[in-house]
């Protein structure tokens, strides 16, 4: 698989929510799936910014499900970080949550596996426990999504 | 088994969109309506398993469609939604009987763990509804004749293929015999000394099938106080029926290509492989075709079960074997019922000979069940036979609405051997819905 990494948007002030000063998540993958993107291609915004959905306090990321953005943010992720390898686990827990929502674009839903990359995390906790892998039944399904294209 | 069905009535869009998106990913099949009429009607055609209502909408409240939801099923799951500052409203509906309140926007972790305990309760009813269904399935008919051409070919065919040990793949209408069949193959084959283990896949609820179907260790799960064998473990030697595996869930579909493949499972919790020889026979009414095409079942697993098929015919395509079928019926209920009805009148053939049979076997089998206890003779006479009797059948139907839907159910649940997948497919609806009208009915099958 390809990567790069592109600037594609300056800032995401347009999904700023002035009452709640969080940013709503659904706009920026809104604008992120505006884009002109080669076909086949998936786009992970990552931002610092703390980001909500109406109806929830807060969300670790979105993204379009079966579709070709997602995004994450590492404002939450940064809690209880302990006092030795801060940047290790930060970095970790960020690749955990891009690699969860990459799952959703390709249709994958949350699974009930506590340690599958795909398992949804409702506190950081939660995300440290999860490895950095897919169960079994996850890497089946996405092979199956990524063989159909 | 069914996704879990969620519906989610909120006047606002921005709402019913972010936590839709937010529960689907999460697995569940969701519903959004904009308001309270729009969710009634709704409900009208769906059984919904858990309702987010939003307390403040225009037009129709949230608390007006509470009263109205729980008016027609005292058992459905609501939790309303509310607005910080309106917590009053949400206490009154609480008294009115919502499960729960949520103060929006909520913490993600507070609506999962609710739906969870919710659905957990709810998993319990179905569990106990499944039991009894096992226990009917046991007493079901256990002989499987026919003279006619077709089903000659039938025979000739499971002659041919028992022998062989290859995986069966049975399809047919509901009540064609499809179980009888595998049971006859198995008869037939030199694994006929080892165990016939039938499992219905579509009567068990999905928490259960994984245990049911691989067994499970001690400590794996709250109730597992000792080690159970699975279906597959003790179909060694012998046979595993897998009937109705259209229904299975995608989860299930890939451990049982594993086990087609490998031969080898673990039980739920354990680490030790466990290798187990048996044959595989499937059945299915479902179009698997149609369900691949729509994602909806492994193709790998369908070819892997479909080695050799065959489709059992319905009853009204060998019509010729109805009067032998109906006399071996008549022989073993008088027998059981310890009454002496033993023969059918010609009036009374004739009329079962004109009908379509719509629940094949099954149908004719519960017929003449109905009309031995009837009959007031030692004949049976159409009028035994209600649905055959065109006085009756012209009759304008009485009752309120809600009486003559009952009295559907309980017939459609009769003629379908109190099969729960069976019966919520010849009514049109789901089987939670069908769970439900059993509940709200107070429905048994001991009449």
């Amino acid at each position: 698989m390809e990567t790069s990494i592109h600037r594609y948007l300056e800032n995401i002030d347009f999904a700023l929510d002035h009452n709640r000063n969080q940013y709503h998540s659904t706009a920026v993958l809104d604008r992120l799936s505006s884009l002109d993107l080669p076909a086949n291609s998936r786009i992970v915004a990552l931002t610092e910014k703390d980001l909500f959905i109406p109806i929830l306090t807060h969300v670790y990321g979105e993204a379009e499900l079966g579709g070709v953005s997602c995004i994450v943010s590492s404002s939450r992720l940064k809690d209880d970080l302990p006092a030795i390898e801060r940047d290790k686990l930060l970095g970790n827990r960020i690749i955990k949550e891009i690699l969860h929502e990459l799952g959703h674009t390709f249709h994958l839903l949350h699974c009930r596996d506590k340690s599958c990359l795909m398992h949804y995390c409702r506190s950081i906790r939660d995300v440290d426990r999860k490895v950095m892998g897919m169960c079994r039944y996850c890497s089946i399904l996405l092979e199956d999504q990524l063989k159909r294209g | 088994m069914p996704k879990t069905k969620i519906l989610i009535v909120d006047d606002e869009l921005i709402m019913r969109e972010s936590l839709g998106g937010w529960l689907e990913r999460d697995g569940y099949e969701v519903h959004k309506a904009a308001s309270g009429e729009e969710a009634l009607e709704l409900i009208r055609n769906i059984r919904f398993d858990v309702l987010l209502v939003d307390i403040k909408m225009n037009g129709m409240s949230g608390i007006d469609l509470l009263k109205e939801v729980k008016s027609s099923d005292p058992d459905a799951a609501v939790v309303m939604i509310t607005a910080y500052g309106s917590i009053s409203s949400s206490i009154e509906a609480m008294k009115l009987g919502a499960q729960d309140y949520l103060l929006k926007p909520f913490d993600p972790n507070e609506l999962g763990v609710l739906i969870e305990k919710i659905l957990e309760s709810r998993a319990k009813t179905l569990e106990n509804l499944y039991l009894r269904d096992q226990y009917r399935e046991r007493t079901r008919f256990e002989s499987m004749i026919g003279q006619s051409p077709r089903m000659q070919e039938i025979f000739n065919l499971i002659e041919d293929i028992s022998p062989i040990d290859s995986t069966v793949l049975i399809t047919g209408e509901t009540g064609t015999g499809k179980g009888l069949a595998a049971k006859a193959i198995h008869t037939q084959s030199p694994r006929c000394e080892g165990p016939f283990m039938g499992i219905n896949c579509g009567a068990i609820p999905e928490h259960l099938m994984e245990s049911e179907l691989f067994g499970y260790q001690k400590g794996a799960f709250t109730d597992a106080k000792e080690n159970k064998k699975g279906k597959l473990e003790l179909a060694n030697g012998g046979t595993l029926f897998l009937d109705e595996i259209g229904e299975i869930s995608m989860r299930m579909q890939i451990d049982l290509l594993r086990v087609l493949e490998d031969r080898v499972f673990y039980r739920v919790g354990g680490t030790q492989p466990i290798e187990s020889d048996f044959r595989i026979i499937a059945a299915t009414n479902m179009d698997i075709e149609t369900a691949i095409k729509k994602g909806q079942f492994r193709e790998d697993l369908y070819y892997r079960l479909n080695v050799i098929s065959f489709k059992m015919p319905p009853l009204r395509e060998r019509k010729e074997d109805i009067p032998l079928l109906a006399k071996q019926f008549l022989f073993r209920f008088s027998q059981e019922m310890n009454r002496e009805v033993n023969r059918i009148d010609r009036d009374t053939m004739d009329e079962m000979m004109l009908y379509e049979w719509p629940g094949n076997i099954r149908e004719l089998e519960n017929a003449v069940e109905r009309a031995v206890v009837v009959c007031k003779s030692d004949s049976i006479i159409p009028g035994d036979l209600p649905i055959f009797s065109p006085e009756l059948r012209e009759q304008p139907l009485s009752g309120t609405l809600m009486e003559v839907e009952k009295e559907h159910i309980r017939k459609t649940l009769d003629s379908n051997d109190w099969n729960i997948s069976r019966s919520a497919k010849a009514l049109g609806i789901d089987r939670s819905t069908l769970y439900s009208k059993i509940k709200k009915y107070g429905l048994s099958g001991n009449g």
